[in-house]
């Protein structure tokens, strides 16, 4: 069960569907761990609906019902296995989509001895969307954003100077904060991190890297 | 244009869990029946085509194809829709939402192996005790949306139909981004939309 959720102000934009397609996936991804926000985001969809129930009609001509219903029988009603969408346990959904395979077939690039990163494609060209393995017990060196970064944990979990996430828990960084995480001790963590500017490092040991981080958006 | 709710209240009978809608979407379930088919095309079809229209993102010719794709989904996926988990107004709009999504995204010229049904919010619970409180915070939501001062409605007009974000909102309306996202949150606390933290 996920402690660290999205506010409310991107739920509300998730809901609506306004979010960009790289960190609509990231929140969707949180919301296949975490109850509390489906049931936040159901409510919100109602209130959507609600709006859309009471907008003034525009006109449809005939045409376009004869047009639909010439084409039914190309596209059948679907049959549903009935299996929740959600499954615990189970990679999500989404990542599976984009992965083929699981997180040992990806193509992992080494940036420190405890971190390799992967970048996954989602053909959003603003954000990069990339996982994150960290030994365990191992560090990020301190690195800050240009941008902003969503972070989930997917596998594992780690620490930094606010508090310890585990899966599925969701966090939003700003511009300029700067952390260094850690991974707990115990096992190796894998995280989903989206973003829109490249990451920084700020110690004076990884800084020559910084020009390699470029953002590898789409 | 703020949305008039008062007229909207037919479409869900206080206290019955299903409506005339779901038990089209039923029929279409079970029988592929062409006429239930057919009414709900009548009802919803001018609603979606409004929907592609505000914020005039689309042009005609594309607000029609949106109501033409969405529809076709609508029959495709009808044995999805779980009465009990959802109003079938929600489950329409929640594809018509995606579908216009997906629509931008071809328009922009993404290559993705997303659609927006992947990646967007979809609401489900087994669980007896939540399916019912979901639907009591349906029936609630509707009925407090009728008393929310105006200002808060043209906002949520805006991020939900015209599909704006917050920034843009602001951006159009004139008024600083704190306004509108306080104005949303106070929205969304006068509904009270459950958010445990």
């Amino acid at each position: 069960m996920a402690n660290y959720h999205p506010d409310l102000d991107l739920l509300s934009e998730h809901a609506a569907g306004n979010l960009a397609l790289a960190p609509a996936a990231c929140v969707s991804v949180h919301m296949s761990y975490c109850e509390q926000c489906r049931r936040t985001v159901g409510q919100l969809q109602d209130l959507g609906a609600v709006l859309f129930d009471a907008l003034p009609g525009e006109p449809v001509a005939e045409a376009q019902l004869n047009a639909v219903l010439a084409r039914l029988d190309e596209t059948p009603p679907l049959s549903y296995a009935g299996s929740p969408a959600w499954a615990a346990g189970k990679t999500p959904a989404i990542l599976q989509r984009l992965m083929s395979g699981d997180f040992t077939d990806l193509v992992w690039k080494k940036i420190t001895s405890s971190l390799s990163i992967s970048y996954l494609k989602t053909g959003d060209p603003n954000f990069e969307f990339a996982l994150y393995h960290i030994k365990a017990g191992g560090k990020i060196p301190e690195h800050t954003h240009h941008g902003s970064e969503m972070t989930l944990v997917l596998d594992g979990g780690f620490s930094d100077a606010e508090g310890s996430y585990h899966q599925g828990d969701f966090l939003l960084r700003q511009p300029g904060d700067a952390h260094s995480p850690t991974a707990l001790q115990s096992e190796d963590c894998i995280c989903l991190a989206v973003l829109d500017a490249p990451l920084k490092f700020t110690g004076w040991k990884y800084r020559w890297m910084n020009p390699f981080l470029q953002l590898q958006a789409g | 244009m703020t949305p008039n709710i008062e007229n909207s209240g037919d479409t869900w009978p206080t206290g019955r869990r299903t409506d005339e809608w779901s038990e089209c979407l039923t029929l279409i379930a079970q029988n592929e029946d062409r006429a239930a088919f057919t009414r709900l095309f009548r009802h919803f079809a001018p609603l979606i085509k409004a929907f592609a229209l505000s914020g005039s993102k689309l042009s005609a010719t594309v607000a029609d194809e949106l109501v033409q794709e969405t529809m076709l989904k609508v029959w495709q996926k009808a044995r999805a829709f779980n009465p009990e988990k959802a109003a079938a107004s929600t489950w329409v709009y929640t594809i018509a939402r995606n579908c216009r999504t997906d629509m931008f995204r071809r328009l922009q010229k993404f290559d993705t192996a997303l659609a927006a049904e992947d990646v967007g919010p979809e609401q489900d619970s087994e669980e007896p005790f939540a399916l019912l409180q979901g639907k009591r915070s349906r029936d609630r939501v509707r009925e407090m949306m009728k008393e929310l001062p105006p200002d808060q409605m043209q906002i949520l007009a805006k991020v939900y139909m015209e599909g704006k974000s917050h920034a843009e909102a602001a951006a159009e309306l004139d008024l600083p981004l704190g306004t509108v996202k306080s104005r949303v949150r106070l929205a969304i606390q006068k509904l009270q939309i459950q958010i445990d933290r």
